[in-house]
């Protein structure tokens, strides 16, 4: 380009912006021992990084927005790691590396800056199990932050199960300091949108490539997040704080839909226990309406039998009332005749016939000698006629 | 008339109670009193004629109801 253009003559302020457009596009990790780090009035820190080999040394500048955001206090002889990209200061003429990010690079920082960073965070209880929140019973708006490249988010939607889940996805660097930057703004977003659960994954890596992850910000972020936090982003020997940080801490993209799946497999299988129970319940139902349509069937058929006795009962009646009738009449007729004979033995006509008199005075029987004189006139009744006679004695039996 | 009615006005049990009680009064009896027995005997004839009229409104109107139970 400045071949091209060879003919140009540029003001010293116009060379600098030619420059600095060439040098923004030169990104680059660099590593060095920090040599003297000092902050600026606004906050920015103004540091060197030398070559630990030959001494050879850069400015360096890391803006103070981006320096809280590490966590790393720069101080002589640290080494890090810094990323970004050289820039010329038109004011002074001075180049300097303007670091986007920043990690430590000694052997031994990452894990002596890892144990503080937990021993401090422990102490305040940030990870404290009385904190966790269980998950919600049937989740259903699910936020995912994860990197939308590679074949985490696909695990994780493969296996999240048809349960009508409203999934929401945020695509975020979860590799290297530069993804601190991404993963605190979805977070941020997440804040702000109704969810029940929220998913921090990406698959397993190195100390070094999670160190994201043991942010303090984020760290701090994810135990503050107003819902329940599921972190599935693997480690290596170090647990990740941010996963020690979450109310659920999971191995892989798998497990953490598996958890989301849990409460609803078991509201399925519940359902199913429930239907099987209900069929059960039908069974018994039926077999007692059989039973019972049996049992009335029986008693239709007693009911029948009972018409047809009492048939045969009442068609038989009539004869057995003529019957005790007729014998009704034949005791009578035999009353009649005992009588009669009874009568007959005692009839005084038939006293007369065998010699027996009837004797009256005036027409009253005589019974007794009593009330009877001597010259009283006595009428006799004998069998073919009547003869009067005259009391001439009465003589009374002692 | 429907069956209710029916039965409502002639109640077979109360029919075959009357019966029962004729053929007690003809065992039980120990005055031969045949007049009474006759009058007896009339009523009975008109029970039992009675009787079967309706017993056999109940069958009809029981196999009417068998019918519909076994269409089902």
């Amino acid at each position: 380009m400045l071949s091209q253009e060879t003919n140009k003559i540029y003001s010293i302020s116009e060379f600098v912006s030619f420059l600095n457009i060439g040098l923004k596009s030169s990104k680059a990790k660099i590593v060095g021992e920090v040599g003297e780090a000092k902050s600026g009035p606004t906050g920015h820190i103004y540091f060197t990084l030398k070559d630990e080999k030959d001494g050879s040394m850069l400015n360096c500048i890391i803006w103070s927005s981006k320096y809280r955001l590490y966590g790393i206090t720069l101080e002589p002889g640290k080494k890090i790691m810094a990323f970004g990209n050289p820039e010329i200061y038109a004011p002074s003429g001075r180049l300097s590396f303007i670091a986007d990010s920043i990690e430590l690079a000694g052997e031994g920082d990452l894990k002596k800056q890892y144990d503080e960073l937990k021993s401090k965070l422990e102490k305040e209880g940030i990870f404290s199990s009385e904190n966790k929140r269980p998950l919600p019973k049937y989740p259903h708006k699910i936020g995912v932050i994860t990197s939308k490249q590679g074949a985490v988010i696909h695990d994780f939607l493969n296996n999240i199960g048809k349960f009508g889940f409203d999934i929401k996805m945020i695509d975020s660097r979860v590799e290297g300091q530069e993804a601190v930057a991404d993963l605190l703004s979805a977070i941020k977003t997440f804040r702000k949108k109704d969810i029940d659960v929220l998913v921090i994954i990406r698959g397993g890596g190195s100390m070094e490539s999670l160190m994201c992850f043991n942010n303090e910000l984020l760290v701090r972020e994810i135990a503050g997040f107003p819902c329940p936090v599921i972190a599935g982003i693997g480690h290596d020997k170090d647990v990740p704080l941010s996963a020690m940080a979450a109310d659920i801490m999971v191995s892989t993209p798998t497990a953490a839909a598996n958890l989301i799946n849990e409460s609803w497999n078991q509201a399925l299988l519940l359902l199913e226990r429930v239907e099987r129970k209900i069929l059960a319940s039908y069974g018994i139902i039926f077999e007692k309406f059989n039973f019972i349509e049996n049992k009335f069937k029986i008693s239709l058929q007693n009911f029948k039998n009972n018409i047809v006795n009492l048939k045969i009962g009442l068609n038989k009646q009539p004869e057995s009332f003529f019957i005790r009738f007729s014998l009704l009449c034949d005791k009578f007729k035999t009353f009649l005749v005992n009588s009669e004979k009874i009568i007959e033995l005692n009839s005084p006509e038939r006293n007369l016939k065998l010699g027996y008199i009837i004797a009256d005075i005036n027409g009253r029987i005589l019974k007794s000698v009593k009330n009877i004189k001597i010259g009283d006139i006595v009428n006799l009744k004998l069998t073919d006629g009547q003869i009067k006679s005259e009391i001439k004695s009465i003589n009374e039996n002692n | 008339m429907g069956f209710q009615q029916f039965m409502a006005k002639n109640n077979l049990n109360e029919n075959l109670k009357k019966l029962e009680e004729i053929s007690q009064w003809f065992d039980n009896s120990k005055e031969v009193d045949v007049e009474q027995g006759l009058e007896k005997v009339k009523e009975a004839v008109v029970l039992i004629k009675e009787s079967k009229e309706r017993l056999q409104k109940i069958e009809n109107e029981f196999e009417e109801i068998k019918k519909e139970i076994d269409a089902e």
